[in-house]
């Protein structure tokens, strides 16, 4: 039925030197290796960065087939992309077709962001591969906090986050029970047309709002119950400490982010224009 | 319309690492007018059972008949089973969604196709059925009371006419007057000619009310008889992790003590009439 099929978040468990570092400096690293992936310019860059990126879902342990599997849901935009590069950058000629004119510039333009791209999501999705939902959100809890001063509620943030990737399960599961409840009062939600089909999600969304308010109240009675009173003063089971390795992991940024910077000026763009 | 199961099996999540077998090798044959009680610990798989009844759920193997037929053979229509065949799921009052009573209680019959007059009719019915105050048809049902909800709910399934009802814990979570109303609302509707299917985890409702039981036990049918037949194997009773009704228990114990009454007895009434005649023969000794 519903959801059966979805894998349901994103994590991939398993023992290795990356699902064991801290959150922050994954989140933090990722965010910086987004960065450095646009200031270089050239594909002696992307070499260095495939390479530190190759390095890392080595050690990381998650199979290479279920990254290249989180790569089919931007294939369009990546079609698209290196065909528009292709055919709308000005230079000479390698075929035509129609009024459209692939030139050599526009394949080489394509290759470079495409590259770019699948660099990115490949890099990216490491993070939610070994970051379990929880560790992400206490780790994105601890980032923002530093801004709470301006006025980001950090913790409030996180713990919405956490309660909602709680819930996806459950409402599921209720969204199951309610359809077959439905269905067996002769309720059809597959056939007809997009109005027809609409309308008959009418008897699903209603029971699965009602109930979802339902819970957030019970949730909230029962958290106060529990003494909780927002993020003032609260302590963690699981403290996040930096460790060795993540030091290392940060060097190892650095080294990469000045390398990345060294190729920049030593080789120049690889395109020269506007990118 | 009877109602037949082959050796049926059913295995949630085929293939996936969380698979789980919920069912394996059940079959039996419910015939036309009984009542008939499912009781099992949780997790025995009494709902996954009446869910496929009415094709809610497709049988990993094995089949079901309905009427002697196979309903998922081809041809076979699925909605037209699930007018025959009703299915109250446990809390049931979390399926309504209409904004009046009388509405919610007319979306069954409304899918049928059926003419305004006969909605109309068909929500009277059910309305009688379950006893429910006319002056409530017009009402929101959220701000009915938990047991007036639950009987709407009951009636939203009762409308379509089915011929055989499933109910999956009718009393669940009520108080005890609205446990009574809707189990005597059950009563009424075997009296009436419906078949009756009740998974229940109250021992005496089900000992009161079924002329059969069902006890299923980790997927399995491990046994089938009326609740005299069940209920008096105790070990057998405790073994499958349920316990036998406060009556049984008591006669076991009066037995145990030197009474002379019998041991098969399932209803308050009968351990009474027991118990009198016990002492009566005492006192005349």
């Amino acid at each position: 039925m519903i959801g059966s099929g979805v894998i349901m978040g994103q994590y991939y468990p398993a023992l290795s030197p990356i699902h064991s570092m801290d959150p922050r400096a994954k989140i933090v690293i990722a965010a910086i290796f987004m960065i450095v992936l646009f200031i270089g310019n050239n594909f002696w860059a992307f070499l260095v960065m495939g390479v530190f990126a190759a390095v890392t879902i080595l050690l990381s342990k998650v199979p290479i087939g279920l990254l290249v599997k989180g790569l089919r849901p931007i294939v369009f935009i990546l079609v698209l992309t290196m065909g528009l590069h292709l055919f709308l950058t000005p230079g000479p000629a390698i075929f035509k077709i129609g009024p459209l004119t692939a030139t050599w510039a526009g394949l080489i333009q394509g290759t470079f962001i495409g590259l770019r791209l699948v660099i990115l999501i490949m890099f990216t999705s490491l993070l939610t591969l070994t970051t379990s939902p929880i560790e992400l959100t206490d780790g994105l809890e601890d980032i923002l906090k530093p801004f709470a001063r301006l006025g980001v509620p950090a913790h409030e943030l996180a713990m919405m986050m956490t309660i909602a990737l709680r819930f996806i399960p459950t409402l599921l599961e209720e969204a199951d029970r309610i359809m077959k409840a439905q269905m067996a009062r002769g309720a059809d939600f597959e056939s007809g047309n997009m109005v027809k089909r609409a309308k008959s999600l009418v008897p699903l969304l209603v029971p699965l709002f009602v109930s979802a308010f339902r819970r957030a109240d019970d949730l909230a009675m029962a958290m106060e119950a529990r003494g909780y009173r927002g993020g003032e003063g609260r302590t963690r089971m699981r403290e996040l400490h930096l460790a060795f390795r993540d030091y290392l992991a940060f060097a190892s940024t650095v080294l990469l982010t000045a390398l990345v910077f060294y190729v920049r000026i030593r080789f120049g763009p690889v395109i020269t224009g506007p990118l | 319309m009877p109602i037949e199961v082959k050796d049926l099996a059913h295995i949630y999540s085929t293939g996936s690492t969380h698979q789980s077998r919920a069912l394996s090798g059940v079959s039996f044959r419910i015939e036309d007018g009984e009542f008939v009680g499912i009781i099992g610990p949780t997790g025995s798989g009494k709902s996954t059972l009446i869910q496929h009844f009415n094709g809610l759920l497709k049988p990993t193997s094995g089949q079901v008949l309905v009427d002697d037929r196979d309903i998922w053979q081809k041809g076979m229509s699925l909605r037209s089973l699930r007018q025959k065949v009703g299915l109250v799921f446990q809390y049931p009052e979390q399926q309504v969604f209409e904004e009046t009573v009388r509405e919610d209680i007319a979306f069954g019959p409304k899918n049928l196709g059926l003419s305004s007059e006969d909605v109309a009719k068909r929500v009277e019915d059910a309305r009688k059925m379950v006893g429910l105050p006319a002056d409530l048809l017009d009402r929101s049902p959220f701000e009915l009371s938990g047991g007036q909800l639950r009987r709407v709910a009951i009636a939203g399934v009762v409308s379509m006419k089915p011929k055989v009802l499933a109910l999956d814990e009718p009393a669940a979570g009520l108080d005890p007057r609205g446990r009574d109303e809707v189990l005597e609302n059950m009563t009424k509707m075997h009296r009436m000619g419906m078949t009756v299917c009740l998974v229940s985890h109250n021992m005496e409702d089900v000992a009161r009310l079924c002329q059969r039981l069902l006890v299923l036990s980790e997927g399995k049918l491990v046994a089938d008889g009326t609740p005299r037949e069940i209920f008096s194997r105790s070990s057998f009773v405790a073994e499958v992790g349920l316990r036998q009704p406060e009556v049984v228990s008591l006669m076991e114990r009066l037995r145990s003590r030197g009474w002379n009454v019998r041991a098969d007895v399932v209803n308050i009434q009968e351990a009474y009439a027991e118990i009198i005649r016990e002492l009566g023969r005492r006192q005349g000794s």
